[in-house]
Formats: structure tokens, C-alpha cells, sequence
């Protein structure tokens, strides 16, 4: 589950899951939401998606970053992604999507980076909670 | 802290700044190892990441860090103004089609491709090499890099510093405009309030100017993130701790630092030879519409978002530092011998964008910037509204109807863009330009509005 934050200059993303892979799953998601109108992407290709880190917050702001290499140098969109492995330091997922196509995947946004800004990543008592700021 | 924080605004433009968080940044910055001289905050600043957006600091070039949120994830985001041999009554019964044909002729937007098709050898020769390769293709003459910043190309710049990552960015995306607050801007010039700097720049009356404000694109971006994880990883290794995660940084005279200041090098030589692109791009649309004859000179081209190794005088002793503007914009006075020839007696032309709509401004550089501002000064209007903020019970077909009403014809990509972009969302310039000129950091010399605005 994710929202989009205010923020002067920017975006930003709040996402919420049960477990940390889960959360990973929906942070991408939440980064794609504000690139792209993404209702009709089919999962037609995979895709591999992965990111190292000093800690967790490291390892989601760098994932979150490979994510944005997929969407914007890449140009593909993705209809959902699903963590394969992930520990203290490091994180292994797909993406299911298609190539990106104006037409099907309206443009939002240019999102130029990832950044720590006001960074939230904490438990709660339904599981995690993650708050990060796009440069735009 | 390790030094004090200074803002230069007025009573006005404080009482917006107190709503967010650039003040808390700017003292953050203060904290910097080996910084040099006071933290600035100049009258345009918002909260950014890490540094605030409209955020100098200078830190010593032997003993200080160099950190990548001082710059931006847009490395040499910038401006470009040029002047035409058009008056503002020649262009007004053909300023629709205009604009559609430099919509058309300059790519803009998500995805958009460059007309510009490198080999990944000529990319690295753009990386070194900046708007000069450019010009050597013949995509531009000498003068256009005499009237740029750095002549359009850091020297120093390292193409192997930079990733595969970015390279597969940038390469696509040579001679595009971006998006978001990314615009070109057909413009005149409405008032002069310096005869003979306007004179120096070719500026008079009426005269139809062209402003183009963007940068690295995917290219810069990658760099910024490829050497913020590699800083925030190698931060422990220098025993640096700060209390902003995204003020990531290394000593200068690290590998690390070397090697992201190479990096950020060739990064700002792209952004140089993207700008010149859509100039060639922009000079064959007004030569379609307005035949050949009509001239397109470039009158200076400004980055500001940076870290440039400069010497300055602090406290009665010079010093070799790494200033870093981040939203700001270089201001060198009359005399400096960086300032080209043709400027040399009046200053270093500083080109400030308003927001979309409203309007933008030409000055010079001053003594008063070179003494407290390690010659530096503004860039722009600095946001004040979020964009969801600014989306709300805004329609894009009204904005633009509210722009068309003024005179002014917007073509963009998407709604966003226009939408977010809204004259509200944006700090008053005019505000912002007084407090410089009044502190001395640089001088008016001319008012520009927009006629016709291009954005993704």
C-alpha cells in the first residue's frame, strides 16, 4: 500500500507492508506510480532488479534506484515485482512488465533520483513502514 | 558548527523560508568538515536534499570534503540566453507557429530522444570535451563558447569516472530539454536598467531574447546516484559523521573524491554540449520561420548546480577552495579574468529565470559577491508550493487559458508540466532580484517576459 507526500521541490513516497520484502515490492511500485500511469502494464517479459547496502536504508534507496534505471534508461514498466532474496546487505528481485509505450503508460513525471531525504524506515505494529523523498 | 549561516532576504521572502526546512539544511552544511568561510543561504532558497536548493558553501581544497548533494542529481543544470535580431512586433503575428515549430524541432519530455546520434567514442569525447566537441562538429561557432561558462567544458573531466549506467542514460539524450521545471522560453526585453552592460550584451528594447534552462539529464542523474551509494558507503572508512544522511561526502583529496569530481566533470561537459544542441536545434527553427538572415548570439551560459575549484580572498588571505552552488549561480565582477572580454568592464552576465509566466532577469556580477558569497548569487524564483499542492484545483487547460490571456503561448508534453509549474508555486523574482541587487552581490540590468514558453 503507498501514497504520495508533499513536499516543496519534490515527491515523495510513503509505503506500508507486513514484511520488509513486501515493502520493497510496494516502494517500487510507488516509485513507478509517480514516472507513469501504470493500470495497463501486462506482464509480458521479467526483468532482474538487485541492489547492495551498507544497511537497510542504503539497500532501499539503491534498490529504489536500480528501479529507476529499469523505468527510465531502460524504458520499461512493470506490472508487478516480487523479491527473491533479500538480507542485511543486499536484495535480488524481478520485475513482470513489458517495454514502456507512451500511449498505454501516460508519462507522470521525470524522477532524477532517490534521496535520503526526511527518510522513514521503521517498524510498526502491522509491519513496516518506509518514507522516501524523489528528486523531481 | 563549524561556521555561521548567512541569508541574504528580505522580511518577506524570511517569512516564506521559515516554512520549510532550508534554514535547518543550511546550518547542516555548516557542520561540513573543512568548510571554509560561512554556510549562504541566498533569497531564493527551499528545502532540497541535503544542501537547500539556493545553498554555497566553500570547503578547503586540501583538507575538505567535496559532497555530491552540493551539486544536485542534475549536474550542470543551467541557462543559456540569446539575444536575436528580432523585435518583439516581427515576431508576435508568427509567434504560434513558432512555438509549434521549436515544440517540434526540440525534443522535450519523458523518453525523448536526441537528434544528436552518438557512438559510445564520441560520447566520451563529448564527455571530455563539452560544447566544444559540439561547436568542432559544427554544431555552433567559436563565439558561442567564448560566451559560456568554463568556455562550455571543465578540463580535468574523466569519461572513465563515469558509469555504464550513465553513459547508457546520456547517450540517447543528447539535445533534449528534460522536463519538470526544464523550459525554453521565448522572451522580450521589457526593461533596461543598465545602459552599458546591455549595451556589452547586445540587449535593447522590445528585442526578442531566447532563454533555455536545463542539464545532464539521465546522465547526470546516474552519476549523482552512482557516487552518492558509494560515498555513503565509504563515509565510515574517513570517520565522517553528519547529521543529514543525504550530506554524503569524502575528503577532496580521496580516491573517492577525485573520482566523483572527474565524474562530475564530465557530467557538467554534457550538460554544456546538450545546451548547445538545442541551441543549433533552436537557431534552423527561428531560420525557418524567419529566413535565413535572422541571428541567434549567444549572450552567456551560466550552470548552477556545481562544485568548481576557485580561489578566493577570505579574511585577507587567499584561499583554494571547492565552492559548491547548489541552486546558485556564479557572479564574477567587473575586472575578473574569468569574465569574458567583451563583459570584462561591466561583469559576468548572471541569467535568472523566473518561474513560467512571469518573468526573468539579466544582471551582472559585483564586487559585494566576490567578498561574502564566494561570487555567487541566486538562480531563480525558489519554489514555495508542493506540486501536489500546486495540482490542486489547478486545471491545466486553465492555466494555459490564464498564460494565452497574458500573451504568453505554452506547448508542453504533459499536464503536470504546466500544472506544477504555476506562477503561485514559485517565490515572487522580482523579490528575490532586489535583495541582490541591494546587498551588492550583483547588479539589474535588464527585465525580461515571457511570450512563449516549451516545456516536457
Amino acid at each position: 500500500m503507498f501514497e504520495i507526500l508533499e513536499h516543496t521541490a519534490d515527491v515523495g513516497i510513503r509505503v506500508r507492508a507486513a514484511t520488509l520484502p513486501e515493502l520493497f515490492e510496494q516502494a517500487a511500485l510507488a516509485l513507478q506510480a509517480v514516472v507513469l500511469d501504470a493500470s495497463r502494464v501486462r506482464a509480458l517479459e521479467t526483468y532482474p532488479l538487485s541492489a547492495e547496502g551498507e544497511d537497510d536504508p542504503a539497500l532501499l534507496v539503491n534498490f529504489l534506484s536500480d528501479v529507476l534505471f529499469l523505468l527510465d534508461a531502460r524504458r520499461t514498466a512493470f506490472a508487478g515485482v516480487k523479491v527473491e532474496h533479500l538480507d542485511q546487505h543486499s536484495v535480488r528481485a524481478h520485475a513482470a512488465g513489458e517495454p514502456r509505450d507512451a500511449a498505454r503508460h501516460p508519462p507522470r513525471v521525470i524522477v532524477k533520483g532517490v534521496t535520503y531525504h526526511q527518510f522513514r524506515l521503521d517498524r510498526t505494529p502491522d509491519g513496516w513502514l518506509a518514507e522516501v523523498f524523489l528528486d523531481i | 558548527m563549524r561556521t555561521d549561516v548567512v541569508v541574504y532576504a528580505s522580511e518577506s521572502l524570511l517569512e516564506q523560508i521559515r516554512h520549510d526546512l532550508s534554514l535547518q539544511q543550511a546550518v547542516n552544511v555548516a557542520m561540513l568538515p573543512g568548510v571554509v568561510g560561512p554556510s549562504l543561504a541566498m533569497p531564493d532558497i527551499h528545502q532540497g536534499y541535503g544542501f537547500p536548493i539556493g545553498g554555497v558553501a566553500a570547503t578547503d581544497w586540501n583538507h575538505g570534503v567535496v559532497s555530491p548533494g552540493g551539486v544536485g542529481f542534475d549536474i550542470n543544470c543551467g541557462v543559456r540566453s540569446v539575444t536575436t535580431t528580432l523585435a518583439r512586433e516581427e515576431v508576435r503575428p508568427k509567434l504560434a507557429e513558432l512555438v509549434n515549430q521549436v515544440f517540434r524541432d526540440i525534443p522535450c519530455g519523458a523518453g525523448s530522444e536526441g537528434s544528436f546520434r552518438l557512438t559510445s567514442k564520441q560520447l566520451d569525447e563529448v564527455l571530455s570535451q563539452g560544447a566544444r566537441w559540439m561547436v568542432e562538429q559544427g554544431f555552433g561557432d567559436a563565439r558561442d563558447l567564448e560566451f559560456c561558462e568554463a568556455e562550455g567544458c571543465l578540463s580535468e573531466a574523466d569519461p572513465a569516472a563515469v558509469s555504464a549506467r550513465a553513459k547508457e542514460r546520456g547517450l540517447p539524450q543528447l539535445g533534449t530539454l528534460g522536463s519538470g521545471n526544464h523550459f525554453l522560453e521565448i522572451q522580450y526585453v521589457e526593461e533596461i536598467h543598465d545602459s552599458d552592460a546591455a549595451r556589452a550584451m547586445g540587449l535593447h528594447l522590445d528585442q526578442i531574447v531566447v532563454l533555455i534552462h536545463c542539464g545532464s539529464r539521465g546522465l547526470g542523474h546516474q552519476v549523482c546516484t552512482d557516487y552518492l551509494a558509494q560515498m555513503g558507503a565509504a563515509m565510515k572508512k574517513y570517520g565522517i559523521t553528519l547529521p543529514d544522511r543525504q550530506l554524503a561526502c569524502v575528503p577532496i583529496q580521496s580516491e573517492e573524491g577525485q573520482a566523483y569530481l572527474a565524474a562530475m566533470r564530465a557530467s557538467a561537459n554534457f550538460a554544456w554540449a546538450n545546451r548547445q544542441g538545442i541551441l543549433h536545434l533552436l537557431r534552423g527553427s527561428f531560420r525557418k520561420l524567419f529566413g535565413k538572415s535572422v541571428r541567434l548570439d549567444l549572450i552567456y551560459d551560466v550552470c548552477h548546480n556545481i562544485a568548481k575549484r576557485e580561489t578566493h580572498t577570505i579574511d585577507g588571505r587567499k584561499c583554494d577552495v571547492l565552492v559548491h552552488r547548489k541552486g546558485a549561480t556564479r557572479a564574477f565582477p567587473p575586472g575578473h579574468r574569468e569574465v569574458p572580454k567583451a563583459y570584462r568592464q561591466v561583469g559576468q552576465p548572471v541569467l535568472i529565470p523566473g518561474s513560467m509566466g512571469t518573468a526573468s532577469w539579466i544582471l551582472v556580477g559585483a564586487e559585494g559577491a566576490m567578498k561574502e558569497t564566494f561570487g555567487s548569487v541566486c538562480h531563480g524564483a525558489g519554489r514555495v508550493m508542493s506540486r501536489t499542492a500546486a495540482r490542486k484545483g489547478a486545471d491545466a487547460k486553465q492555466v494555459a487559458k490564464r498564460l494565452e490571456e497574458k500573451g504568453i503561448i505554452i506547448r508542453s508534453e504533459t499536464r503536470e508540466g504546466i500544472i506544477e509549474e504555476i506562477p503561485e508555486a514559485y517565490k515572487d523574482v522580482d523579490a528575490v532580484i532586489e535583495v541582490v541587487h541591494q546587498a551588492g552581490l550583483a547588479r539589474k540590468v535588464a527585465r525580461l517576459r515571457p511570450i512563449g514558453v516549451i516545456k516536457g
